[in-house]
């Protein structure tokens, strides 16, 4: 519902949710279970033990849940639970099995970087990744956003309407970052202002830090002089620095708004310093810590020293020095007292063996409490829990008690509440997100120190996943300035990383400066943390791979290989950079031909433009521009489309032409046969055109067929675009008369027609399925055309259409006998077919056409039912009418059938199989079809007219006929559907 | 086609014949067919209906429907996609998206939370970097120019089927 920015902060979480679940199973599996399952049960050792005279204390609530105050003798269950380092034995091999625990130990706590180093980097490679492969310029931002933004797919009213929520904070940022660029900035004041700002921030973290330095250090003032400490005081260092790191945010807040950048940038400064400010905090307290460890390794040192000198010296001025000494943990006090005791030494007192027995006490509990490891888990753990604990009251204050006081109050108060003063709280992403990160540095810096912290985080993060979501949910607002996660996602990542690296060096400080506790922990005894690992190869490898270990680690070996490193590095960042630029360079090329393109399509506008002038000069322009265009699939649409202003012209000229091309197959004939069919309507410029046509298609038919529709539609284009002069009418006409297939055809005619009778039929029905092919290709090249144009072109020019309408009345009365003749030649074109049609017609019939005007009208009526005729499956004869008015169809309602046709693209390649006869002609005609738009609707009204023959002046035969078609028409609705199924696959 | 077919019938039971020997000129109103799941949601689901319907006014015949249906599908080419788009965000029908119909998208898209001057803003800024021609509106030229750049128009967008 708050878009994606919200969305990213719960990723995030969950991302982090599962880092932390593989952490503790690390930890879990190879530190803690070893040591509860095998290590030395409760109590059996010092370190195991609680001090007695604590032991009825511990039993309190109030020790439990503050874990004690530090320096004072530490008591509580959890201080001696498998949370904290200090609970760990030291015996190098714990079980039965020898499990190293030390060494395991130590091994999990580097694991646990290496792997959260690993897995952070591997996840920003993949981010960058994507955001490289997803990289696009912004030519067209609010385009896209605009009409690309919509996801058809949803369809549930919640998802709707936080798309749209999005689609509006996308809208919005987009116009944000647009105002950005214009705005004019006044220089002086913004640098001054930022200068300001800069330096308040300066100070609030100067301030922060001095705060937490100082809490520390008052803390510990307070513990040397206090005995009982307050709850207050004993958990004041966390409460400091968690308030503000709570507080501080805010503050920023309000200071960026000083500074007037580009949201975008202030987000990113407001990361910065709130991350400074993390680190600040986390820094200034873990130094205070190591301070402390500091002076505590000392002491520690100290009293070991000291236990040993009143072993030998028990004098009564030793130990009560002593005893002073260890009431007050100091450092200075410590060596001024060891000063003394060493004069006293030297003095040689006496010492009282009621006083050993007391110092001895005393010393055993001492280095037990002194477990700076310990005492580091410690206060890390505090620190994630009243982290917690501050997290969850903010979330109930800040966010739902204000909400609800909004809500409930605002009817009654002064001023609106919900829109000013308090409003509702924002869901601060990034405010938010960077408290993730803190959150994950403290664990991070705290789990080699304590084991289970990550177990702890784990409950953490769930916890306040679901609150979080909770509150998002039901009293937060979106934030008003959204700018979208996924950019800054590996920002988030890099922060993290950032924070890994520096809360993982305080942790590899501590291992590698100080001495670990004499008394606890699995390293006791050793000098260092990490001897355990030299000590493990020494003692527990076999020789050689300790001779191998230690020919690595000379400088022989370590020198050349971090050169090799270093060269390695050197080399794929040269690698990227180059790979870069390329990248840069490919960005360019493809802007430069993108304006280009915009020159180009320019220029074909413009061209367009003269076009209209000279109607001569057209055509050949038209032509340019389809050769431009590689297909005519795609050409078309884009062709009526930028041309807009000019679309009717031009789409009208092209009807003409196409009209032109169906009248020519009639006026060739007519030229045949001496009477005009003609009608008076027919121009001369129509009459040209035809002729034209019709040459082409005379040519087209001995040239092979197996071109490509497309270029046959071009070049068909191409042909009918030129204008040619009157005299290539009579050109054609003897082309006519010269072609032997004709005049064979013609002189087969007469024989057949005087033999007419049975095969009529028989011819006919393979010439309607032809016809039908024909009309299918047709319609499919036409759709390639927006449809939505071509109905206003028929509806335009629709004197047109009846001039083709009258030579179709006059053939269909002759229309079976040219059938009857063609029927024995297959092998013959649907061309030559038509044009000997009319022939007949002209010469016979022509008198009659007139008053059978009359029937075109029901034919117009049929239209409907030609979408149907996919649907209905049980009517033979239902369909044989629907078939039929489908065909005159497609001549009225162009943009209907065609469209529908169009999905039945593959119907040419179903067809044939149905017949075996007829295949041969049946791809000629297709080529014809291809050729000319014209000729299909001709074609489906001779189609139409054969039928009504039938039907008319033979009943009987027209039945078979019927139901001879019904099979084809039954076969016409088996494939189409299947080719509307298929189409939609 | 069945079950498209089934579902155009389940509509309206009682206007949808199941075979169209007899009455085959039907047509549903608007009003059923936006209330598919596939449109319920959707901010253009009147002008999508408009735009497949043959009449302009709404009504889907069977054809209609099942040209919806296959446009909107996964597999319908791409230029085909642009043609219906480009019908589909030209609102007054003109052959060109001019301000007017990118208003109205707008504020179907945004259900209307942008102020004025955030959408004149937009109208203008998307005019200005789609419009080659520079006659202040978008022609099919420039739609599908811009479109056919968008690298999720195929992936997300226009796919409901």
């Amino acid at each position: 519902h708050f878009g994606s920015g919200v969305a990213s902060y719960f990723i995030f979480l969950r991302w982090l949710f599962g880092i932390n679940i593989v952490l503790t199973i690390m930890t879990g599996a190879f530190v803690v279970l070893p040591e509860l399952l095998a290590g030395a049960p409760f109590g059996s050792t010092l370190s195991k033990t609680i001090p007695k005279e604590h032991i009825e204390s511990a039993q309190d609530l109030d020790t439990i849940w503050s874990l004690g105050a530090r320096l004072r003798p530490l008591f509580g269950y959890l201080q001696y639970s498998v949370l904290f380092y200090g609970y760990y034995g030291r015996d190098r091999k714990i079980g039965k099995a020898g499990y190293r625990l030390p060494l395991a130990y130590f091994l999990v706590g580097m694991a646990v970087f290496a792997y959260s180093f690993i897995i952070l980097l591997k996840k920003m490679a993949k981010n960058s990744r994507m955001s490289l492969a997803s990289a696009s310029d912004e030519n067209y931002t609010f385009c896209w956003r605009l009409f690309c933004a919509w996801d058809y797919l949803i369809g549930n009213p919640e998802a709707a309407e936080s798309k749209a929520a999005a689609i509006v904070n996308s809208i919005r940022e987009a116009i944000l970052e647009e105002q950005e660029k214009k705005k004019s900035k006044n220089l002086a004041v913004t640098i001054s202002l930022r200068i300001i700002a800069n330096i308040l921030v300066l100070l609030s973290l100067a301030g922060s830090i001095y705060i937490i330095y100082f809490v520390v250090d008052r803390s510990q003032r307070l513990e040397r002089t206090k005995k009982e400490l307050t709850l207050w005081e004993k958990n004041e260092v966390s409460v400091v620095v968690s308030l503000i790191t709570m507080i501080a945010p805010s503050a920023f807040e309000l200071v960026a708004a000083l500074e007037m950048y580009h949201p975008r940038t202030t987000l990113r400064f407001q990361l910065a310093r709130v991350l400074v400010l993390y680190l600040g905090n986390l820094y200034s307290l873990i130094i205070a810590l190591l301070d402390k460890v500091d002076s505590m390794s000392v002491t520690v040192s100290l009293t070991c020293f000291l236990i040993n000198s009143t072993n030998f010296l028990a004098t009564q001025n030793f130990s009560k020095e002593y005893n002073l000494s260890t009431t007050i943990p100091d450092v200075r006090v410590k060596r001024n007292s060891m000063v003394t005791l060493e004069e006293s030494h030297g003095q040689g007192s006496a010492a009282s063996v009621s006083l050993v027995n007391k110092t001895a006490s005393s010393s055993t509990q001492n280095p037990q409490d002194q477990c700076w490891e310990t005492y580091v888990g410690q206060e890390m753990l505090k620190l994630s829990i009243i982290d917690m604990i501050f997290t969850v009251a903010s979330i109930l204050l800040i966010d739902f008690f204000r909400g609800l006081c909004v809500r409930y109050l605002s009817d009654c108060w002064c001023w609106d509440l919900e829109s000013k003063f308090p409003e509702y709280g924002e869901f601060k992403i990034a405010e938010n997100v960077l408290h993730l990160v803190y959150n994950q540095g403290m664990i991070w810096m705290g789990a080699f120190f304590s084991p289970c912290l990550p177990a702890f985080n784990v409950l953490k993060l769930i916890g306040l996943m679901y609150l979080r979501s909770w509150a998002v949910l039901t009293c937060n607002v979106p934030h008003q300035q959204v700018f979208r996660a996924s950019r800054s996602n590996n920002f988030y990542l890099a922060m993290l990383l950032f924070m890994l690296f520096l809360c993982m060096l305080p942790t590899i400080f501590a291992i590698a400066r100080y001495k670990p506790s004499s008394s606890c922990g699995p390293f006791s005894g050793q000098e260092k943390i990490y001897d355990i690992v030299s000590e493990t190869i020494q003692n527990d490898f076999p020789a050689w791979f300790n001779t191998v270990i230690t020919y690595i680690s000379s400088p022989v070996v370590v020198l050349p290989a971090l050169l090799l490193l270093f060269m390695l590095i050197y080399y794929l960042q040269s690698i990227a950079r180059s790979l870069k630029f390329t990248n840069n360079q490919l960005r360019m090329k493809i802007q430069t031909e993108r304006t280009e393109d915009k020159k180009k399509v320019v220029q074909m506008a413009v061209a367009r433009i003269h076009n209209l002038d000279g109607n001569d000069k057209r055509p050949e322009q038209e032509t340019d521009i389809i050769s431009q265009e590689s297909s005519a699939w795609s050409s078309t649409p884009r062709k009526n489309g930028s041309v807009l202003n000019f679309e009717s012209p031009v789409s009208k000229s092209t009807r003409i032409q196409t009209i032109s091309q169906s009248v020519p197959q009639t006026v060739p004939s007519a030229d045949v046969a001496r009477p005009v069919s003609a009608t008076p309507a027919t121009s001369a410029s129509l009459t040209t055109a035809p002729s034209v046509s019709s040459v082409q298609k005379a040519r087209n038919n001995h040239i092979a067929s197996s071109y490509p529709s497309v270029v046959h539609g071009s070049a068909s284009e191409l042909c009918k675009a030129k204008p040619y002069p009157a005299v290539t009418f009579k050109k054609h006409t003897e082309d006519v008369h010269s072609e032997p297939l004709f005049r064979k055809s013609i002189q087969q005619v007469n024989p057949d027609t005087l033999g007419a009778g049975a095969p009529v039929f028989v011819g006919r029905r393979p010439y309607t399925a032809r016809y039908f092919v024909v009309n299918e290709n047709e319609s499919h090249k036409k759709s390639l055309r927006s449809t939505s144009r071509l109905q206003r072109h028929f509806r335009k020019d629709e004197p047109g259409d009846i001039i083709e309408l009258y030579p179709r009345n006059v053939r269909r009365y002759v229309v079976r006998t040219p059938h009857q003749v063609y029927s024995p030649h297959p092998s013959e074109d649907g061309e030559d077919e038509e044009e000997l049609e009319r022939e007949f017609i002209n010469r016979s019939h022509r008198p009659r056409s007139l008053s059978d005007l009359r029937p075109a009208p029901r034919f117009y009526i049929g239209e409907r039912a030609d979408g149907h005729v996919l649907m209905s499956k049980d009517l033979a004869r239902v369909h044989y009418k629907s078939w039929d008015d489908g065909f005159e169809l497609d001549l009225d309602r162009p943009p209907y059938a065609y469209r529908k046709v169009h999905l039945s693209y593959p119907e040419p390649r179903v067809k044939p199989k149905s017949k075996q006869k007829l295949e041969q002609s049946l791809t000629e005609s297709d080529s014809i079809s291809i050729e000319s738009s014209s000729d299909p609707q001709n074609s489906s009204n001779d189609q139409y007219i054969q039928v009504i023959h039938s039907k008319e002046k033979y009943p009987k035969p027209g039945t078979k006929l019927a139901k001879k078609k019904s099979k084809n028409s039954a076969d016409l609705n088996l494939s189409e559907p299947n080719e509307l199924v298929c189409s939609n696959v | 086609v069945y079950r498209l077919h089934g579902r155009y019938h389940e509509m309206a039971p009682n206007v949808v014949p199941m075979d169209y020997t007899k009455d085959p000129d039907v047509k549903l109103p608007m009003q059923l067919i936006i209330n598919m799941p596939e449109l319920k949601e959707n901010p253009f689901k009147e002008r999508i209906v408009e735009s497949f319907s043959e009449d302009g006014e709404g009504s889907l015949s069977f054809n209609d429907f099942v040209d919806m249906f296959s446009v909107l599908s996964e597999m319908a080419p791409r230029e085909l996609k642009a043609i219906y788009a480009f019908k589909i965000y030209d609102f007054n029908t003109d052959n060109f998206i001019c301000k007017a119909d990118l208003e109205k998208t707008l504020n179907k898209l945004t259900r209307e939370e942008l102020t004025a001057e955030e959408i004149t803003l937009v109208c203008e800024k998307v005019i200005e970097e789609a419009d080659m021609d520079g006659d202040g509106k978008l022609g099919f030229a420039d739609f599908e120019n811009m479109i056919s750049k968008a690298p999720d128009f195929l992936r997300y967008c226009f796919n409901c089927v």
